[in-house]
């Protein structure tokens, strides 16, 4: 059977590379691989989502709702949006930081809070704070990638530069 | 092949391709010579990735007419060539797909069409297997990006084989799909020579006569050829029919439900192999995205069928695993228990896509409310980023292609209100000249809007042609007045565009045309020259709350706090310095580095 992940975040912040990423990875390791890259018509600042599939034989490229093993979340709001595509047995990865959207604002503790609270497992990350430590918001996918590589068992992809390395690094040691 | 991911893997490479690039790899290997577009989600990446190979002919056109017609010309002349686009464009194209049916060609014509069924990106659904029925022309269709590579390059063969088109079928879950694909080396292009053959070549009413029955008699033959390409799994006393994307949910589903069928994948849908006949047993279900051609064929063959057309499958949306597996219980009257998704803790705000922070189109649309306000116009709108204009309540009427100007004159001929027709300058070329002249002709008062941000955006930044021939300039050789605005300059063209105004009312066409790069393109190279994009600030004491930043530009890196006031994402902001422009209390500060921003940002 396919572990199913969806992946969302909003755009600009690179959750297509880090499916990609993910991808990679899992082709190293020996899977098959599907990832499908939901974009709308938004480029900047719209819902982001991505699919990505991998196992021994896959077939469908999309997940549906109830089915996937992991929601991986480079934001908090986007998480819930998400949410809907868990399998009850499924896993929350989420970033703790919240982009406002438009037209509405959202108070991130209530956002956090709703995560936690919810009944399923989850996993509520400083991704972004440690990107902003290691110096740009960039390293906020490559620190999400260390977790969600851990949790799955994964290897570090090759085509990884020395900085997103170390983001990788530091977002593995966030999942004991 | 750059940026992509190689495995060496038990002796073959795998490379992780989008759909799209695994076609244009296929063609590349096909020896195509010659490739067409005009971008369209979801087929733009085809082209964009054929674009890197410069010992072909790549060629982005003002339309998918244009595009065909340079593709097909190439093809009658014993090349090979690829055109590309989504399956609106087909619409645009159809003219010349049915007259290349009728004459063939010498060498490789691939048409590719990218369905969308559930509209990720289009104004309607449409099945461009239909078009295959109608022109007399194969489909073939792949279900992943390893078959669409392989597809693409057996397209080419068989094209060249039948000496007639061949359009090659994906929908959006094929295209924007990434997956291991093998990939040979490029074979170097095919060129050709054109033989004169005048009673093939001019489809005048006495030749065309005989080519329409040799079409039909070449239709019956390509029905062998379809059965080359199906590919029967045997199993149980049970047949799923299925084709393209769908296979792969039939694949799951029948996992799913623990059943033993036999499934047929038909790789050329259009026409089916009437051989199929004999293969089926059992109850047959139909399995297909889009509309139920493959079910209507086998019914024609009257085979008794179950599929969309009794309602198993929706006949809407794209389908998934659980839609599938739903139909063939429901088909096969068996039980299936389909996963019940959690409930969110609490329902997340929407994020509707919005126009880039800093796009000259927010500037725009504030320009021509300011400069109309009280006329109470209707917005003609048009297929692009500006379609995004509907969140600022100014737009009333988008169809298609070239719907501003079209449907906007009729409005002003029927109604006479005032109307404002808005386009991009990529559309303006595709669809809007031709009814320039119209508008020229018949002194229609309109308020034409071209936004000009020198290219096709929405699409990613193909190229368009506004730079060398200016939309202004054309309009004026037909005589219609222009005036050229800077949308980021929001004071001085509300006053040039009120000019403009005053013309429509007094009864005759005008064109403006706001004139500012994309500034996705431009910050793009801003970053790479090393050139400081400023950051804009609000101050909070300053600030009234009176929403206009947010509410009325409406630029998404600002938001309204709780309080109402503005707040600038420093992470979003571009710099573009409308913002300050509008706000009445002076209470949004720039950093100094605006004039020579916009100077870098206005030639990008
Ligand atoms: S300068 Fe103002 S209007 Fe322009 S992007 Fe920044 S916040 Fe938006
Ligand atoms: S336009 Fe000026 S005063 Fe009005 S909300 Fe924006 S910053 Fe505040």
């Amino acid at each position: 059977m396919a572990t199913s992940l969806v992946i969302v975040g909003v755009g600009g912040q690179g959750a297509l590379t880090l499916a990609r990423w993910i991808g990679e990875a899992a082709l190293a390791a020996g899977y098959d691989v599907r990832i499908a890259e939901i974009h709308g018509m938004s480029q900047r600042g719209g819902s982001v989502e991505v699919h990505v599939r991998f196992g021994k034989e896959v077939y469908a490229p999309i997940v549906e709702e109830g089915g996937a093993d992991y929601v991986v979340a480079l934001e908090a709001v986007e998480a819930l949006r998400a949410y809907k595509y868990l399998k009850p047995s499924g896993v929350l990865v989420a970033n703790k930081r919240v982009i406002q959207p438009p037209g509405k604002w959202v108070d991130p503790q209530f956002v956090l809070e709703a995560i936690t609270k919810s009944g399923i497992k989850a996993y509520v990350l400083p991704c972004f704070d440690i990107a902003m430590e290691l110096g740009s918001p960039i390293y906020e996918n490559a620190v999400m990638l260390g977790a969600v590589s851990k949790l799955l068992n994964l290897p570090m992809p090759e085509s990884l530069d020395e900085r997103n390395r170390e983001a990788f690094r530091r977002g593995a040691r966030l999942v004991v | 092949m750059k940026n992509l991911i190689f495995y060496i893997h038990l002796n073959t490479v795998k490379i992780l391709l989008l759909g799209n690039e695994a076609i244009a790899y296929g063609a590349l290997a096909g020896e195509v010579a010659v490739a067409t577009a005009y971008p369209g989600t979801p087929s733009t990446e085809i082209l964009e990735t054929l674009e890197e190979f410069r010992d072909r002919f790549v060629h982005w056109a003002t339309n998918e007419k244009t595009a065909l017609e340079i593709a097909y010309g190439a093809a009658v002349a014993g090349a090979r060539a690829l055109v590309a686009m989504k399956h609106v464009g087909l619409n645009v194209a159809a003219d010349p797909l049915h007259s290349a049916a009728y004459t063939g060609v010498e060498g490789g014509l691939v048409v590719v069409s990218a369905d969308d069924p559930w509209m990720h990106s289009s104004q309607n659904e449409q099945d461009t297997r239909w078009y295959g029925l109608q022109a007399y022309v194969p489909v073939l269709e792949p279900s992943d990006p390893a078959e669409a590579y392989r597809y693409a390059k057996t397209a080419f063969e068989l094209s060249e084989k039948l000496k007639h088109p061949i359009i090659l079928r994906s929908v959006t879950r094929v295209s924007h799909v990434r997956a291991p694909v093998e990939v040979e080396p490029p074979s170097p292009p095919k060129w050709g020579r054109f033989s004169k053959d005048i009673s093939r070549f001019n489809l005048v009413p006495a030749y065309a006569r005989e080519r329409r029955k040799a079409l039909v008699e070449k239709w019956g033959t390509i029905g062998e050829v379809s059965a080359e390409l199906m590919r029967v799994e045997p199993g149980g006393h049970v047949t799923i029919v299925t084709s393209g994307v769908a296979y792969n949910y039939v694949k799951e589903a029948v996992r799913l439900l623990n059943i033993d069928a036999t499934i047929i994948k038909l790789g050329m849908p259009v026409p089916i192999p009437p051989k199929i006949r004999e293969l089926v047993k059992g109850t047959v279900v139909v399995v297909e995205e889009g509309d139920p051609i493959v079910e209507t064929q086998l019914r024609a063959l009257r085979l008794e069928t179950k599929g969309k057309i009794d309602g198993y499958f929706p006949k809407y949306g794209e389908l998934n695993t659980r839609k599938v597996a739903e139909g063939i219980a429901k088909a096969l009257d068996i039980p299936y228990n389909p996963p019940q998704p959690p409930k969110s803790p609490i329902e997340a705000p929407p994020r509707p896509p919005v126009l880039c922070p800093g796009c000259p189109h927010m500037g725009t649309f504030y320009i021509l409310r300011l400069a109309t306000a009280g006329l109470n116009p209707v917005w003609s709108g048009d297929i692009g980023c500006y379609s995004l204009g509907i969140n600022t309540g100014q737009q009333d009427l988008i169809t298609h292609m070239g719907s501003s100007v079209g449907l906007g004159m009729g409005v002003a001929v029927a109604s006479k209100q005032f109307v404002v027709a808005t386009v991009g300058d990529s559309t303006f070329y595709h669809a809007v000249l031709p009814q320039l002249i119209d508008l020229a002709t018949k002194k229609v008062p309109l308020l034409v809007v071209v936004m000009d941000n020198a290219y096709t955006a929405m699409t990613g930044g193909q190229p368009s042609p506004s730079r060398l021939i200016p939309p202004e300039k054309i309009a004026e050789t037909f005589g219609i007045p222009a005036f050229v605005i800077d949308p980021a300059d929001i004071k001085t063209s509300i006053e040039v565009t009120k000019r403009a105004v005053e013309i429509v009312k007094s009864g005759r066409p005008v064109l403006v045309v706001s004139k500012r790069p994309c500034v996705l393109v431009a910050t793009r190279k801003a970053r790479k020259a090393g050139v400081a994009i400023p950051k804009y600030k609000v101050e909070p004491e300053k600030c009234i709350g009176c929403g206009i930043c947010y509410n009325l530009l409406k630029c998404s890196a600002i938001q309204a706090r709780p309080d109402r006031k503005a707040y600038i994402d420093p992470a979003l902001c571009v710099g573009c310095g409308m913002c300050a422009e509008v706000c009445p209390v002076d209470a949004i500060k720039g950093d100094g580095a605006r004039v020579k921003w916009l100077e870098v940002w206005q030639q990008a």
